[in-house]
């Protein structure tokens, strides 16, 4: 099987940012009241997922050679923060309805630890490092973050009509919900490739 | 050697990344709309949100984009409307209008129990409906004068008072009282009806000093006719009102009151 088709499945569902992971919680726990929101962050994190990993990956060479590897946090997190800064007035001026789309998501994301972590784990984790690899894994990392957004807000919209005691409701039943999909996403850990 | 290597690049990328922010934003400048900055600048700029946008940057945007009337902004003066409605072609003609209060009870008017909770006209009313006798009495525990922007409540003799050289006509007020008895008038007439209960006559006379007792002599004497009795209360029509007076001086228990403006 082609290492990509790996990549993907492993992003999507063994090795999910949130629920196994669990990088990106504080979008997760936020944003996913609404599926139309949580659709609008996950795909804004896919996209800014795919360009950092690819941006994140061609500095990291820079790094190596420098010999100032160490220096990897601080500089993907410039960068990341830099490039989304970037992507934001591109977008607001060329395409302003995917502007108001992506909206408040978009700039939330400069310090999202799930993005910071794809471009670690580029550099770190992956078994065959070239930039197409690096580029796939953090696409399909984003489609699991999604993935993990989308059945959340499903089942909290569905939650708002259920029967919760008075104490869970709210914050503690999300947080309950949130730990028996973590559980549910162990059961991918055995998948054999 | 070593520490120099990591700062120059560390700092050259930052310098790299300014510099390139700086370029893209003046060269991928949006323009912002002129319309939208004039229309800002003849609000009045209280951002109460009693339009329903969020402050009145939101709602210029939504005047400009046709989504909005203008008449859902109270705060503004009748100059600053005016130009808005020269800038965007709209009808302009918006009734200018002033709050009161259409209680006069308060000490006046019988208390059903002495409450000593919470002092909040709100958690009042949860309790049997308010305090006093009458259901729609001024209950005075003051969530207007918390509410209002501008200061011009205050609480006199127990009841609701209103500073109309103060009020701003935002709104805030007739959104918070739970007895509903903030009503808008227009800013150049000066009587209103001072009592909004629904008891009548004999019951109004039992629980409240200052009460309309539904007797009708203000419909009576009203030389334009602008005043109909409607569920024992008399409504003013002030598109015939000429501010005489008259009504005023011959109610008989004092409910009709000139507006409280120098």
């Amino acid at each position: 099987m082609p290492y990509w088709i790996y990549l993907v499945i492993s992003g999507i569902f063994v090795n999910n940012f949130v629920l196994s992971r669990f990088l990106g919680i504080c979008p997760f726990l936020g944003v996913s009241r609404k599926t139309e929101t949580a659709l609008g962050m996950g795909l804004a994190v896919i996209f800014v997922m795919g360009v950092a990993s690819v941006i994140t990956y061609g500095l990291n060479l820079l790094l190596v050679l420098a010999d100032i590897e160490y220096l990897q946090t601080i500089v993907f997190i410039l960068v990341i923060a830099a490039l989304i800064q970037l992507i934001e007035i591109v977008i607001k001026r060329f395409a302003p309805s995917l502007y108001t789309a992506l909206g408040v998501y978009l700039p939330l994301i400069t310090t999202n630890c799930a993005v910071l972590g794809v471009a670690i784990m580029n550099v770190t984790e992956l078994a065959k490092q070239t930039v197409f690899y690096a580029f796939i894994n953090g696409v399909a990392s984003g489609m699991g973050f999604t993935l993990a957004m989308l059945i959340m807000a499903g089942i909290r919209e569905r939650m708002e009509f259920s029967d919760i005691p008075e104490r869970f409701k709210g914050f503690p039943i999300t947080l309950i919900t949130a730990s028996i999909m973590a559980m549910a996403f162990t059961a991918f850990a055995g998948l054999s490739l | 050697m070593f520490i120099i290597i990591p700062v120059s690049i560390l700092t050259g990328l930052a310098i790299f990344f300014g510099i390139l922010i700086a370029v893209f934003s003046k060269k991928f400048e949006v323009p912002t709309n002129q319309m939208v900055e004039e229309v800002l600048s003849n609000l009045s700029g209280a951002n109460c949100g009693a339009c329903g946008y969020a402050g009145c940057e939101d709602f210029a945007n939504a005047l400009v984009a046709g989504e909005a009337s203008l008449a859902l902004c109270n705060a503004t003066s009748k100059e600053g409307k005016t130009k808005i409605g020269e800038l965007l072609g709209t009808d302009a003609s918006i009734l200018d209008t002033t709050v009161v209060c259409a209680c006069n009870g308060g000490n006046q008017c019988e208390d059903k129990y002495d409450y000593q909770g919470y002092g909040d006209c709100k958690s009042v009313e949860l309790l049997a409906g308010g305090r006093k006798t009458c259901p729609s009495g001024c209950m005075g525990m003051s969530t207007c004068v918390a509410g209002c922007p501008s200061h011009a409540i205050e609480i006199i003799q127990g009841v609701a008072v209103i500073d109309n050289n103060k009020c701003t006509n935002c709104g805030v007020c007739i959104l918070q009282c739970p007895k509903n008895l903030m009503k808008r008038i227009p800013t150049d007439k000066y009587y209103y009806v001072a009592c909004s209960t629904p008891l009548t006559g004999k019951n109004v006379r039992v629980n409240c000093k200052a009460g309309c007792i539904g007797c009708s002599i203000c419909s009576k004497v009203c030389p334009e006719g602008a005043i109909t009795m409607v569920n024992n209360l008399p409504v003013i029509d002030y598109s015939k009102c000429t501010n005489c007076g008259i009504c005023a001086s011959k109610c008989p228990s004092k409910c009709i009151l000139k507006r409280n403006e120098n």
